[in-house]
């Protein structure tokens, strides 16, 4: 069943919510959109028509975060995993089918992270779809959409003055209780305007073949190519709402062991005790992070392990194009032939 | 509009790699979008065809010469800043000044491609720098004009030294130079804010990093085997995102960089949070040229102030 929001009682709607959760809404930060809990005379950010700079991966994994307290003398306590209840208003298809991919991640069978399933459980996440579609975002390639419904409670659809809103789950419907019915004609045209932005967005490569692409292509002179001008940042890692990595460090000085996000674009990363560093360069950094989102993401999960958000592309200090990467690995020989 | 003479730039890289003066030339190529020109690394006549050079080019490309053997032999597009920056690399015997070749450039500034899509927006098909100081965009809302000074970055808007020092060969005609009372008042002004209000900006910017330091690896003078912050024993800074771990790589980054920083702002200019970071470098810098008369990569012999102990030296705290 499909409801209307008007624009006007937007705010009012947020309000309301606001009893209930705290809510988060993209809303200007210095020069760009951050996801931040409302305040009173909120004032949201959707007329930047890109995603927020940092995805709302954060909002379940912090850029730093504290697992326990110890005391110098042996005793520590975990920090507690509750989580009040949350509510992301406005997150785009790409962040939210990204989130259900980490679910894979940290709610594995037998390694549940808690913290991450408290935040989850917690969190109603309400999508906006995304009808003129960035340009360097390229979801539709790697088998996400502007209108992609994964990881989502509800998704509206903007349709001039007011939302089409589209109930996914018990969660979203909850929260959508009092809104009038969409008529026949106002879904027909949310209709057409999803797939008028899905038709707008360019193949951006092929993803037919292209693991094995990558697989037999692990020792090739691309590699060095492609990551010769790459200046070894974490700028493409950190923005990625699919990146996860993280490290974990005693803060001896406060009792804390804290997680905090690391990559493996990072000569840290992968070293090891001993010295030796089975990453060496950039050279095999840039190896595994294109070799994880797009081989060892589909061996476990079947599903490439990018939804196409374009912020690598956007924020690549050196103009680094993930898509003109993989393009040209397209082209590599299919069987490398060794002497 | 002094743009310099793209042919004769590919010229002099085809003839020095003819000529095997060099075993590479570093410079930049189109990227995908007009937007984002890339570093590259033309090792044959042939590929320097795809050289490019506009006011887009935002990288310092001296922060690749660290990463290539010395005996290597390599030539590099140079603006005022980069051919600075290879100095104070050659003088920390990072690579030796008769295994380069430096094609300089005058530079009128670099272009903030974020200030060109914030009115455009992001599809943009084609940049052109024209005569009158103004940059035509075609995006695909249409055509705009845009005066050149609003887009440029404020690192380049004060720039001292925009034509490159040291070079092999200069294209392009000189351009004069910049007034370091620009630099000053930037300083000036932000020396005369209360310490209250220097605190609160100093950590408004530097609370925003999530640490991925992108500023270190754009920077030519960063380049360190180890940084301080991946060091674990001792450890010298928080490694999270807490103000502490913040606060202590921005001010600690910054105070590396004494006498040695060149005001080119790549560091700037690669964050993703669009952190300001030049306001503590450009003090620093000022002091060099106030105190002890020092300006970095001038020339490659002179050593940095702090980069000196004698044995007469006022303060024997290192000695």
């Amino acid at each position: 069943m499909n409801l209307i929001l008007k624009k006007d009682h937007l705010k009012h709607l947020l309000n309301a919510w606001r009893q209930d959760y705290e809510v988060y809404a993209p809303q200007s930060l210095q020069n760009f959109t951050h996801f931040l809990p409302l305040q009173d005379g909120f004032e949201l950010a959707f007329d930047k028509a890109h995603n927020t700079r940092i995805p709302p991966k954060a909002l379940f994994l912090p850029t730093s975060e504290a697992l326990l307290k110890f005391t110098r003398f042996g005793g520590y306590e975990e920090v507690p995993s509750e989580t009040a209840p949350r509510l992301i208003f406005g997150i785009h298809p790409c962040d939210a089918h990204a989130m259900t991919m980490l679910d894979t991640v940290f709610e594995q069978e037998r390694y549940t992270d808690p913290l991450w399933k408290a935040r989850r459980e917690a969190t109603v996440v309400v999508g906006l779809g995304c009808d003129e579609p960035c340009k360097t975002g390229f979801c539709t390639t790697v088998g996400s959409g502007p209108f992609n419904h994964a990881g989502l409670d509800a998704i509206l659809t903007d349709l001039g003055e007011i939302f089409l809103v589209e109930i996914l789950t018990d969660k979203g419907e909850y929260l959508f209780t009092q809104l009038e019915t969409a008529s026949e004609d106002q879904s027909m045209q949310a209709s057409e305007v999803q797939q008028a932005a899905k038709a707008s967005m360019p193949i951006a490569f092929e993803t037919e073949g292209l693991k094995q692409k990558l697989d037999q292509n692990f020792a090739s002179p691309y590699w060095e190519e492609v990551s010769r001008s790459c200046l070894g940042c974490g700028v493409c890692t950190f923005l990625c709402p699919t990146c996860f990595c993280f490290d974990i460090v005693d803060e001896a000085q406060r009792g804390e062991r804290v997680r905090n996000w690391d990559t493996c674009m990072f000569r840290t990363y992968s070293l090891e005790a001993s010295g030796h560093n089975p990453r060496p360069s950039r050279v095999e950094r840039t190896r595994q992070r294109l070799s994880h989102k797009y081989s060892y993401w589909l061996d476990q999960i079947n599903q490439i392990g990018c939804t196409g958000c374009g912020r690598c592309v956007r924020y690549c200090p050196v103009g680094l194009d993930i898509r003109a990467m993989l393009r040209k690995a397209h082209q590599l020989p299919s069987e490398v032939l060794h002497a | 509009m002094l743009m310099p003479d793209i042919d004769a730039l590919k010229a002099e890289a085809k003839r020095i790699l003819s000529e095997g003066m060099v075993d590479m030339v570093i410079g930049f190529k189109a990227g995908d979008t007009p937007l984002h020109p890339q570093p590259a690394f033309f090792k044959t006549p042939d590929e320097v065809d795809q050289l490019v050079y506009n006011a887009l080019c935002q990288n310092n490309l001296a922060t690749y010469l660290t990463r290539f053997p010395k005996n290597q032999k390599i030539g590099m597009v140079v603006r005022g800043c980069e051919s600075r920056s290879v100095n104070a690399l050659v003088f920390e015997g990072q690579h030796p000044k008769d295994g380069l070749y430096l094609i300089g450039v005058p530079c009128e500034g670099i272009i903030d491609w974020r200030k060109i899509v914030e009115q455009t927006g992001e599809e943009v098909f084609s940049i052109f720098e024209q005569s009158n100081n103004t940059v035509l965009v075609e995006s695909k809302s249409g055509f705009f004009t845009l005066e050149k000074e609003t887009l440029l970055h404020e690192s380049c808007s004060r720039c001292i030294h925009p034509n490159p020092i040291s070079a092999n060969v200069v294209i392009g005609e000189l351009l004069p130079e910049g007034d370091p009372a620009l630099a000053r008042e930037k300083v000036a002004a932000f020396a005369s804010l209360s310490m209250e209000e220097r605190h609160a900006w100093f950590r408004q910017e530097a609370e925003r990093c999530i640490r991925c330091y992108a500023c270190r690896e754009a920077c030519p003078m960063c380049y360190c085997e180890e940084c301080f912050v991946d060091h674990i024993t001792p450890r010298w800074t928080e490694s999270g995102t807490t103000p502490a771990g913040m606060q202590g790589w921005h001010i600690v980054r910054a105070f590396h960089q004494t006498g040695r920083c060149t005001s080119c702002g790549a560091c700037e200019r690669a964050c993703p949070m669009d952190i300001k970071m030049t306001y503590l470098t450009e003090k620093l810098n000022e002091d060099m040229r106030r105190k002890y008369n020092f300006e970095v990569g001038l020339d490659a012999t002179t050593p940095p102030p702090f980069s000196t102990v004698t044995l007469d030296d006022k303060s024997r705290f290192v000695i």
